[in-house]
This record gives structure tokens, C-alpha cells and sequence, in this order.
């Protein structure tokens, strides 16, 4: 045997092998619906297959976006719009990039995509949002060989760098877990992954939020303190107490930087369309903590509301949400919360949008 | 450097690069250049000691060469082992001893204790370098007059930090006859890279996660299964781990030119102890019995001098590995069950048995070698005695090894059983070439796939 064809053989069938399985659509179709990948997979799989029948809007955003496609839809005949999404819990601005990329490849399909931020001055967070590694993990699907140099750059350590772009090549790396649990149990996880196929969408779409509240836990802001009812797991006031009485992170202009790079890339894919992009502030909780981050005048969305085509829903629209009885812990609206706010919502912005021509 | 690591992969290549474009004569200085530089990224402060033992053996063999006088040609053979043995005492047993003084004296633990920190592979090259000296001693080497090839027998990257602990005969044999690889032999060297790669990140590093969290939270784990379970996973781990980086070894001296004798031959399927040390760490087991339990005496003496040469050698192979009283529990231990296996009749335990009898012996030889396997893992003698206490206590619940692992070890065993009967990873590389593909392609998704890749897990055995 000649030592340079056999070896090349070698690798040229390994990578063969990988890009079939991996870099089409052959393993993701199996990817389990609880894990990351497969639970993104799922929520734009669900949206590509939605049939979309007259003007289209996207909602996108984490696990508090909670809009309810439901409710909204139920005031179609008066707004004239039909509302779907892709919000998908842990998901960040990055992860949203790719999302919007490949669910909506022509920047044509929908009237209005709407995006939910945090904050409207790119507060600072602890930790780098920039190195969340668990990114890689929901968009790895998405990523092509042609995004790896974009993407593995956009992480500011170098050993986040390196894990993404050997992730993009070899994607067998990321799916280990996921592999790993499916020889486990090989049978139950294909007909798993089947049924999330056939039902998810109603999981998705018909959901309506628990009913929990944090009416009854207790802010004392001078003694910094969270006190739970009796009775109710005082775990439930660790959220709490790490949102509201912990001191703000540093001001770092670190978030601002990675905001600015991935909304930028987000209207860079609108630019010169005829969607519209409208900025959300997310109601902050319950409980409001008095000391709120610096306003910030050249924040990422404060800039792009310059731009044609990009709206800012007034940052304080949903104040009026920001109440114990509508939120089930420190982040997430409960069910009446979430119907509040979704139709809210879609009031606002059908306004924007005005009647569909 | 990790051999696991792009990094390594990255010097392995310039080096190979370099080796082959470079007019002979220069090949020995990129190596031993290397070499130094493999070394001196761990630590680039123990290079001085590396360099002082070599000069220190280089000069005590010729020394000895030029002397005719047995007792002037003894002095230089003593200075050179006190060399060796003194730097590695100080390193290794140093803090051990110094515990010791302290316990008899009634002082604090650490009343005599340094801060010294191990360098890397002196357990390995000392042992190399004493084996020239004998052999020099015993005219049955000659004494190397270039410092260049005596520099590079001692610090040849490959086998640096964790062996195969090579002889001068064998390695100077390949040296000044060297002839380029051939195909056969450079697939041969991929093949064993890349098998030694699988077996480490694969297994080794999967089995480490078992046999840590095991042997680090003993009391969160009470009862027969988990410990069984904890201690058959490190049991693999070190397998694993040691014969993957030998494997490693071996195949990138095949890639130079150079054949490392094997130090593993499924030591899992061994049928008795005696079997099981003809086929784990072999080359340390050929040198103890060369080095040590020969001179000893061997078996030359009657029956009880036997006995005590053979714990000797054990207690002292158990000492090797690290300065401890588990490590020489564990050598003692396998002593032990060698005296006994011996006591019963040498041909019991020597010769293959009948294949229906032959599963039960390898599962309770495998057995008594996980039962040692405790006081090696183990952080205490305490945690060690509990450990087996567990083992036998027929209560409990929860296997520790999850099953997925269980899968890959079910067919790396059938694996393991295939080899040992058609040795079959020799011949893939002179077979046809769908074959080597598509065990390379296996070992390539194994690693991929089964991997740990969050981050380089350093080899056991490099701590000894």
C-alpha cells in the first residue's frame, strides 16, 4: 500500500462520512427535541412548516418572549396579521442571527420581525455574553463552513474561539451529548424525535403559562433581603435575590459591543427590505430594583432606531406589566401575564405596521 | 505539551517535516532539539537535570569501558547508579521520607517537608540510563561515545515522560543501522497514533470521570455495585490511558524510523497474575526482573530466597510508581499473589488454560488486580480499606458506569478478544486498503464522537 492515497483516502472518507451525517440534515433529524439543538431545530422547523397564509410578523427573542401566536392570531380578522415564533429559551442575540438567517433566507417573508432586548442600554451582565459557549450548542445546525471564521471570531477568548471553529468543522463534536444519550437508547429516541415532528407545534402554539406568582415573596430594598411565604421553597427566592439585591455588574461596554455586532448583522440581512424590525424592552420582573443601569444614549437599539425600516416600541410600553401578580419568578410573566402582554403586543404593533396593504 | 493536544500534533508534524527533508547528518540534532523542546515546555528549569544525568551516565560508562580493574570499573558503575538514584530519592521520595522522620519524631507532618515539585518522566529515564550503565558494566553494551546519540537514547521525545523504558541495545541497534520506514510501517505508525488516541480520549478520559467521581466522594457512593463499578472504571482508566500513550509512542518512533518493543498485550485477559505481569508495563517488568530480581538471585537460591527475591522486586516496582505506602501495599500485594500463584505450581498459572476454564480465571484474575488496583487509586490506606470493604459488602445499588460506556467497553472487549487471537492490527497495514480506511475512519469518529475534548487530561502515568 502506497502511504499518501491510503492516508488520504483516510481522511477524505472521514470527512465524507462527517458532512453527510452531520452537516446536512441526517443527524439533526434524530437530535433529541429536549436538548438544545434539537429544541431550536424544532421551533424553526415548526415555522418553516407554518403554513403562512396573508401578512406575516416574527417574534424572536428568549424564554421571555412569551408571546402566545394564540392569542394573537385571535385578533387576525381586526389587526389583519398573522404572528409567529421563534423565541427559544436560552437562546441570545447571536444564536438569533442564524435563527432569523435561515428562517427567512430572502429578508421577504414577513412584515415585521420583532425582537425582544433586556435592556435599551446594553447593560452589562456579569459574565461575557460574548463567550457563552452554550451559543454553539442551539445554532450549530444553522452554521456552515462558510461561517467559521465570523463566528468563532465573535468570541473575545481565544479558547472560545477555538472550540467554535472546531465545533463548525467537525460538528460531531457538539452533537457528542446528544450521540451519546441516542446509543443509549436508539428505538425510543427516533420515535421521540418523531412524535416532537408531529405535535410540537400545538405544544408551542397552545401553550398558556402557569399560573404561579411572586405576589406573596417580600423586597426589602434597604436591608436587601428576599423573603418567600411560608410554605413556598425558599429556592424560589435565590432568583430573586440574585436579580434584585446583588450589586449591577461593572460597566464594561462589553455587552454593548456584542449587541451592536449582532443586531448590526440582523439588520444588515434587512437592510434595503421591506420587513420591518421593531425593538422591544422586556418588562423587568415583578419587582423593579431601584437602581437601574445607566441610560445609555448610543446603545446598540438606540442607534439602529435611526436607520429606516427599525421601530423602538416606547422602552416603557410594558410597565404597567411589571406587577408580582403577573410574573411567575424574577424573569417570566405567568399565564395571565403572558396574555397580557401578547396582545398588548400585537395591538402595538399592528399600530406600527398600520393596516396590511 | 499532551500528546492529546492540537499543540503536540502541530510539533509532531515539524518534526516529522524536518526529520525527512533534512540531509542525514542533522537528522539527530532536530531530534534531540526536539526532544529538549518537548521537555522544556513542561518545565524548562529541569532541563540543567536532565542534561547533568546525561553527562553524568555518558562519561561514568566510558569511564568504565576504558578501566580494566573489576574494582575501579564497580566505583564507576556505583557513582553512576548513585547519580541516578540520588536525583530520583531526592525528587520523588524526598517528602515521603522526611514524613516518615517526622511521624517517628513526633513533629509535624510537614516539619521537614519541600517544596519540590516531580520532573517530568525522571522515573523513566533514571531507569533507562541505570539499565546503560549495567549493561556497560556487564560488557554487554558497549559504551556510546557520542554525547549527541547518548543525549537522544536518553531524552527521545516519544518515550521521554512515561516509556516504553527502551534499552540501549535495542535503541542504538535501530540508531546506527537506521533505515527509512517503509510504507507498511508508516501506516503501522498512523494506525497506532491514532488507536492510542482513541484509547486515551475515548476510554481513558471517560472512565476518569467514573473513577473520580468515585474514589473523590466515596461516602456520597456506599455499597457493592458503586464500588465495584468505581474501581473496574479506573481499572480501565489506567489501561487505557498507559497503553494508549504507549501505543502513541511506539507509533511516532515507527513514523521516525525507531521500534519501541510493546508494553501491553490485553493484560485484561490475562488467566493468572503471573500471566497478567507478562502483559501489563512490560517493559518495567523486564526491567525488574533484568535489573533487580536477577541480580537478586532470581530463582537460584531454593524456594525461599525466591519468594523473598520476588516481594523485593514488587515492593520495589510498587515504590516506582510513586512515594506512598498504597504503592507499596499494591507491589506487595502483587507479590503476594505471585508467591502464592508460584507456590501452587508455576505451570498452573503459566500455561494457557482450557478455553472453558479460561473466562473464569480472567474474570477473578481481573478481579484480584482491581482489588490492587484500590490501594493505587486510593488516596489513603483509610479510603483504600474502606474501598474493598465496599467492594464485598453484597448491599447497595447503582452502577456508577453509565451504559452507554458500558456499550463501547462490551466492544472494545470483543475488539481485545479478536486481537489477541488473529492479531490483527499488526496485519492491517500489509491488507488490503478498505480495511486500514475504515479502521482509521473508526478511530477518527471514536474520537470524535466519544472523545472528551473540553479539555486535555493530562496521562496518569505521567505523575510517576
Amino acid at each position: 500500500m502506497r502511504v499518501a492515497p491510503v492516508l488520504l483516502a483516510s481522511v477524505l472518507a472521514f470527512a465524507a462520512i462527517e458532512g453527510a451525517v452531520f452537516h446536512t440534515g441526517v443527524y439533526p433529524w434524530v437530535l433529541s427535541p429536549d436538548a438544545s439543538t434539537g429544541y431550536l431545530e424544532t421551533i424553526l422547523r415548526n415555522e418553516r412548516e407554518r403554513p403562512k397564509n396573508g401578512p406575516q410578523v416574527l417574534g424572536i427573542g428568549d424564554s421571555r418572549m412569551l408571546l402566545l401566536p394564540r392569542l394573537s392570531n385571535e385578533h387576525t380578522a381586526e389587526t389583519g396579521y398573522t404572528f409567529g415564533t421563534i423565541a427559544t429559551a436560552g437562546s441570545s442575540t447571536r444564536s438569533w442571527y442564524y435563527m432569523l438567517r435561515d428562517t427567512d433566507p430572502t429578508a421577504r417573508l414577513y412584515r415585521a420581525i420583532v425582537l425582544a432586548v433586556e435592556s435599551y442600554d446594553d447593560a452589562d451582565k456579569w459574565g461575557n455574553e460574548a463567550d457563552n459557549d452554550a451559543d454553539l450548542s442551539y445554532v450549530i445546525a444553522r452554521l456552515r463552513l462558510s461561517d467559521l471564521w465570523e463566528y468563532s471570531r465573535s468570541y473575545d477568548a481565544p479558547k472560545q474561539q477555538w472550540k467554535a471553529a472546531r465545533g463548525i468543522v467537525f460538528k460531531g463534536l457538539v452533537y457528542k451529548r446528544d450521540f451519546e444519550d441516542f446509543l443509549l437508547h436508539p428505538i425510543s429516541r427516533i420515535r421521540y424525535a418523531n412524535l416532537s415532528r408531529r405535535d410540537s407545534f400545538s405544544w408551542n402554539y397552545g401553550y398558556s403559562g402557569p399560573p404561579d406568582t411572586v405576589s406573596d415573596f417580600q423586597v426589602d430594598w434597604e436591608a436587601k433581603t428576599v423573603t418567600a411565604p411560608p410554605g413556598v421553597d425558599p429556592g424560589r427566592a435565590d432568583g430573586l435575590r440574585t436579580r434584585l439585591v446583588l450589586p449591577l455588574p461593572p460597566e464594561t461596554g462589553a455587552q454593548s459591543r456584542y449587541m451592536k455586532l449582532w443586531l448590526g448583522k440582523i439588520y444588515e440581512h434587512y437592510r434595503g427590505s421591506p420587513t420591518r424590525l421593531i425593538f422591544l424592552r422586556l418588562p423587568r420582573g415583578g419587582f423593579v430594583r431601584p437602581d437601574q443601569p445607566r441610560y445609555n444614549p448610543r446603545s446598540s437599539v438606540r442607534d439602529l432606531a435611526a436607520e429606516p425600516n427599525v421601530t423602538l416600541i416606547n422602552e416603557h410600553f410594558f410597565d404597567s406589566l411589571e406587577r408580582p401578580e403577573l410574573f411567575r419568578d424574577e424573569l417570566h410573566l405567568n399565564g395571565p401575564g403572558m396574555d397580557r402582554f401578547s396582545i398588548m403586543l400585537t395591538n402595538e404593533v399592528s399600530r406600527i405596521l398600520g393596516p396590511p396593504r | 505539551m499532551l500528546f492529546n493536544t492540537p499543540q503536540f500534533f502541530l510539533f509532531l508534524a515539524v518534526v516529522l517535516g524536518l526529520f525527512y527533508i533534512s540531509p542525514k547528518p542533522l537528522c539527530k540534532w532536530i531530534l534531540l532539539i526536539a526532544s529538549y523542546f518537548f521537555y522544556m515546555s513542561w518545565n524548562w528549569r529541569f532541563a540543567p537535570l536532565l542534561l547533568s544525568l546525561t553527562a553524568i551516565d555518558y562519561a561514568a560508562a566510558i569511564w568504565m569501558e576504558r578501566v580494566e580493574a573489576p574494582r575501579r570499573r564497580k566505583l564507576f558503575l556505583v557513582a553512576g547508579l548513585a547519580a541516578n538514584l540520588g536525583f530520583l530519592g531526592f525528587f520523588k521520595y524526598y517528602n515521603f521520607l522526611a514524613g516518615m522522620l517526622a511521624e517517628v519524631m513526633r513533629r509535624d507532618p510537614h516539619a521537614f517537608a519541600l517544596a519540590i515539585v516531580l520532573p517530568l518522566g525522571i522515573s523513566f529515564h533514571t531507569f533507562q540510563s541505570m539499565s546503560y550503565l549495567v549493561d556497560v558494566y556487564r560488557r554487554e553494551q558497549k559504551a556510546i561515545r557520542n554525547p549527541i546519540d547518548y543525549a537522544l537514547f536518553i531524552a527521545f521525545f516519544p518515550q521521554l515522560v512515561a516509556g516504553p523504558i527502551v534499552r540501549a541495545r535495542e535503541f542504538f541497534a535501530n540508531y546506527y543501522h537506521w533505515v527509512p520506514p517503509v510504507s507498511e510501517e508508516k501506516l503501522r505508525g498512523v494506525l497506532w497514533i491514532l488507536l492510542g488516541l482513541a484509547k486515551k480520549m475515548a476510554l481513558a478520559d471517560q472512565f476518569a470521570q467514573v473513577a473520580d467521581s468515585y474514589f473523590q466522594h466515596l461516602a456520597s457512593h456506599p455499597g457493592a455495585p458503586a464500588a465495584l463499578s468505581g474501581v473496574a472504571a479506573f481499572a480501565m482508566q489506567i489501561f487505557f490511558d498507559f497503553s494508549g500513550y504507549t501505543d502513541m509512542a511506539i507509533g511516532m518512533a515507527l513514523l521516525l524510523g525507531f521500534h519501541f518493543p510493546a508494553n501491553f498485550r490485553r493484560p485484561y485477559l490475562a488467566f493468572s497474575i503471573t500471566d497478567f505481569w507478562h502483559r501489563w508495563h512490560i517493559s518495567l517488568s523486564r526491567w525488574l526482573r533484568d535489573y533487580l530480581y536477577i541480580p537478586l538471585g532470581g530463582n537460584r537460591h531454593g524456594s525461599l530466597m525466591t519468594y523473598r527475591n520476588l516481594m523485593l522486586t514488587m515492593l520495589l516496582g510498587g515504590l516506582w510508581h510513586g512515594a506512598s505506602w498504597n504503592f507499596v501495599i499494591w507491589g506487595g500485594y502483587h507479590g503476594a499473589l505471585l508467591g502464592l500463584e508460584r507456590g501452587f505450581g508455576r505451570k498452573h498459572f503459566q500455561d494457557s488454560p482450557h478455553w472453558l476454564i479460561y473466562p473464569f480465571r480472567v474474570v477473578i484474575t481481573f478481579l484480584l488486580v482491581c482489588v490492587g488496583w484500590v490501594f493505587f487509586r486510593a488516596a489513603t490506606l483509610h479510603d483504600s480499606m474502606y474501598v474493598i470493604q465496599q467492594m464485598f459488602s453484597f448491599h447497595g445499588k447503582g452502577i456508577l458506569i453509565p451504559a452507554w460506556l458500558g456499550c463501547v467497553l462490551a466492544v472494545s472487549l470483543v475488539v481485545a478478544l479478536l486481537e489477541e487471537k488473529f492479531e490483527w492490527m499488526e496485519r492491517l497495514a500489509r491488507g488490503p486498503a478498505w480495511a486500514y480506511v475504515a479502521t482509521v475512519v473508526t478511530l477518527l469518529f471514536t474520537v470524535e464522537m466519544l472523545g472528551v475534548t473540553e479539555k486535555a487530561v493530562p496521562f496518569v502515568y505521567f505523575q510517576f
